[in-house]
């Protein structure tokens, strides 16, 4: 069987190169697997019909590779022993270690010792099993203990047996339902809200709205554009979220844009537009400081617009017609003054050229003609005084020395003074910062008053001032009949007169005067006084610059 | 120094009838002889100031012009005045029933000599007869001085 055997060795030779060859085949593709797995390889060339075809491997391995990289959980690749052969940054990160100082220790190591059996069992019933999970406790690099779910699977690839580990941090999940609470308070405070609030994303889609902002658009907006559900104008021009998502990026808060939008219902509502941009976390891993979107908050004003469009009107009706009324009294008080001014000059002329004719009745009836003609001229006067003081330049600065006004008035009443031998007092003033012509006014008014309402007693009057707050309180107080009670608010208003022309003759327009002067300055006037017992005129004014 | 025996030329621009007549009162008290030609209104004023410069009419001694008169107001007459050189010697009182300040000031930038306010006494209206008197003698001065300057 020699030939046999040869024949038969041949054919042991022929099949043990077979094998040699198939051999060394296996130990190239193992290779070829080996370093595939390693990351070594990344295109294989392959003989084809059509030649030779390249296959790169990263067009199907990168976007998992990207994906486990950038994923938000821990994962860790152990080999059968449960050593590290690979981990993500996040395990990394959990640990708060580097990457590469936990690949190629062992995985129970990062554990809490207490955990260790637990993992070895899970681990086993992976194998087993294929799949396992345990809740147990890993140990950062501080010490500090972090509760994990894990999650093991074996992976028997190309005869490299091993096991992944997805690594979730439970705190992350505790943190979450504490979000997811958090949610439902803002979404309840969102829809508690009488604004329209929406969230953009930055693109512009509607990630979140409250209720009224759902019913200003009219419908279901949430994730339709926010363009397409607030068709907004400002200035006439349309203003779109991109206008908006801009001005977020150029660091510009909107606050109280004023805009308008087109209702469904063919109507325009006037809105006050703000907007907040959301900004990453600085410390966002991932994409620091992106602008995420913006928080839009549409209030509706179209009420108050309409209500302001109004009382614009009215006050532009208002100033018209005080305008005419003013110009009315202005020419009333000027062209009746003519013809009483005539009407008294004539009445002399009668009374002088044919004072014989007349006889002493006659003469009496002219006089008091005379006398009316002259009453009325001097309340028209006062008319158009007290009109000028409600006229006169307010908002011009002015100085005036009140010690030097007071001076100039007491001169104007000094036959008055003499005659009823009043003692005037005059402690020091202040400069004001009034028109000079009104303070002359007060004064005359005032002084005049106390010398005219005077009772059996020598005149006695005390003008004074102090500083009340940031403005002056002066007073002009004197010994006179005074005013009972229920008068003391009453004297200050037009043609007011508490005695009869007899006694006190008077227009009635002097503290009316004095009243539309201090009001000028956003100030006041007021009396103290009791019948009998004189009165004290105290009125406040702004304070000059020194 | 009086034209004596010559009688005054006052033009009086009044709408009022009782007040041509105080005037006309004023100058009698005064014992001013004078001849007064009224123009009713400011238009009417105008008119005699242009026929004056046309030398149609003759020039008046002194004007006395009421600010507030129908068609055209005192203010425009006074300027229709001051385009003439004629007119240049000629006083002017502006007689006006309005006591504002801002009036007077806008009188006398015009070109006024005096703003007399329309008093509403007899004895007060009749100071118009004195002051009459005392411009148009200190116009006849300075008249008189001119032609002895030119002589």
């Amino acid at each position: 069987m020699s030939e046999g055997s040869s024949v038969s060795s041949a054919y042991e030779g022929s099949r043990k190169e077979t094998i040699e060859e198939l051999r060394a085949r296996l130990e190239q593709a193992e290779e070829t697997v080996r370093a595939i797995h390693q990351g070594e390889v990344d295109a294989v060339v392959v003989d084809g019909p059509k030649g030779p075809q390249v296959y790169t491997l990263q067009g199907a391995d990168h976007a998992y590779r990207v994906l486990v990289e950038r994923m938000h959980e821990g994962t860790v690749t152990l080999d059968r022993d449960g050593l590290i052969l690979y981990c993500n940054p996040q395990f990394a990160v959990l640990l708060g270690v580097a990457n590469d100082s936990v690949t190629g220790s062992a995985f129970h190591k990062h554990l809490n010792e207490a955990d260790s059996r637990l993992f070895a069992t899970q681990m086993e019933a992976a194998v087993l099993r294929g799949h396992s999970t345990a809740e147990l406790t890993l140990r950062a690099h501080d010490g500090s203990g972090i509760p994990v779910r894990l999650s093991l699977t074996t992976l028997d690839t190309a005869g490299l047996e091993c096991v992944t580990v997805l690594v979730s941090d439970l705190r992350e999940q505790e943190r979450n339902e504490a979000i997811v609470k958090e949610e439902q308070l803002s979404r309840l405070i969102l829809d508690q809200a009488g604004e329209a609030v929406v969230v953009i994303d930055n693109e512009g889609i509607i990630l979140r709205r409250s209720e009224s902002a759902k019913r200003l658009a009219g419908g279901a907006i949430l994730l339709d554009r926010f363009d397409h559900g607030f068709p907004l104008t400002v200035s006439g021009k349309r203003f779109t979220a991109a206008d908006i998502l801009a001005s977020a990026r150029a660091g510009e808060a909107i606050r109280g844009l004023e805009a308008s939008m087109e209702l469904a219902a063919n109507a325009t509502a006037a809105l006050l537009l703000s907007a907040s941009p959301l900004w990453n976390k600085p410390s966002d891993p991932r994409h620091p400081n992106e602008l995420l979107g913006c928080v839009i908050t549409l209030t509706d004003i179209t009420e108050i617009k309409r209500a302001e469009v109004i009382l614009f009107r009215q006050a532009e009706e208002l100033a018209r017609s005080n305008n005419d009324l003013r110009q009315f009294t202005y020419s009333v008080s000027h062209d009746l003054r003519e013809p009483l001014r005539q009407l008294a000059v004539f009445s002399e002329l009668i009374q002088q050229r044919y004072s014989v004719e007349l006889g002493p009745e006659g003469r009496d009836m002219i006089q008091h003609a005379a006398d009316s003609a002259h009453r009325m001229e001097k309340l028209l006067q006062d008319l158009l005084a007290y009109i000028q003081a409600a006229e006169a330049p307010q908002k011009t600065t002015a100085n005036t020395d009140a010690n030097e006004v007071v001076r100039k008035v007491l001169a104007n009443f000094e036959v008055r003074v003499a005659e009823t031998g009043a003692h005037v007092d005059c402690g020091p003033l202040p400069t004001l910062g009034v028109h000079e012509v009104h303070l002359v006014q007060l004064f005359q008014n005032l002084i005049g008053n106390a010398l005219k309402y005077r009772g059996e007693a020598t005149p006695e009057i005390y003008i004074g001032a102090e500083p009340m707050g940031n403005v002056w309180k002066l007073w002009v107080k004197d010994n006179g009949i005074g005013i009972a009670m229920d008068y003391q608010k009453q004297i200050f208003g037009l043609f007011q007169r508490l005695h009869g022309g007899g006694k006190y003759s008077g227009s009635g327009i002097g503290l009316a005067i004095c009243q539309k002067i201090v009001q000028r300055y956003d100030c006041k006037i007021w009396a103290e006084s009791a019948v009998g017992r004189g009165s004290t005129f105290y009125f406040t004014l702004p304070g000059g610059k020194l | 120094m009086d034209d004596e025996g010559n009688a005054v030329h006052l033009l009086l621009v009044e709408d009022s009838p009782a007040d041509v007549y105080l005037v006309r009162e004023a100058m009698k008290t005064e014992g001013l002889e004078c001849r007064l030609q009224v123009a009713e209104d400011g238009e009417m004023a105008i008119q005699i100031l242009n026929r004056v410069d046309a030398e149609t009419d003759p020039a008046p001694n002194l004007l006395l012009v009421d600010l507030n008169v129908p068609r055209r107001d005192g203010i425009q007459v006074l300027q229709r005045m001051r385009q003439s050189p004629r007119y240049a010697g000629i006083p002017v009182i502006v007689i006006s029933s309005s006591d504002s300040q801002a009036d007077r000031e806008r009188a006398l930038a015009m070109g006024a000599t005096e703003y007399f306010r329309k008093p509403s006494t007899l004895d007060e209206f009749m100071k118009l007869g004195r002051l009459v008197r005392t411009l148009h003698s200190r116009s006849g001065l300075r008249h008189e001085g001119g032609l002895v300057s030119t002589v």
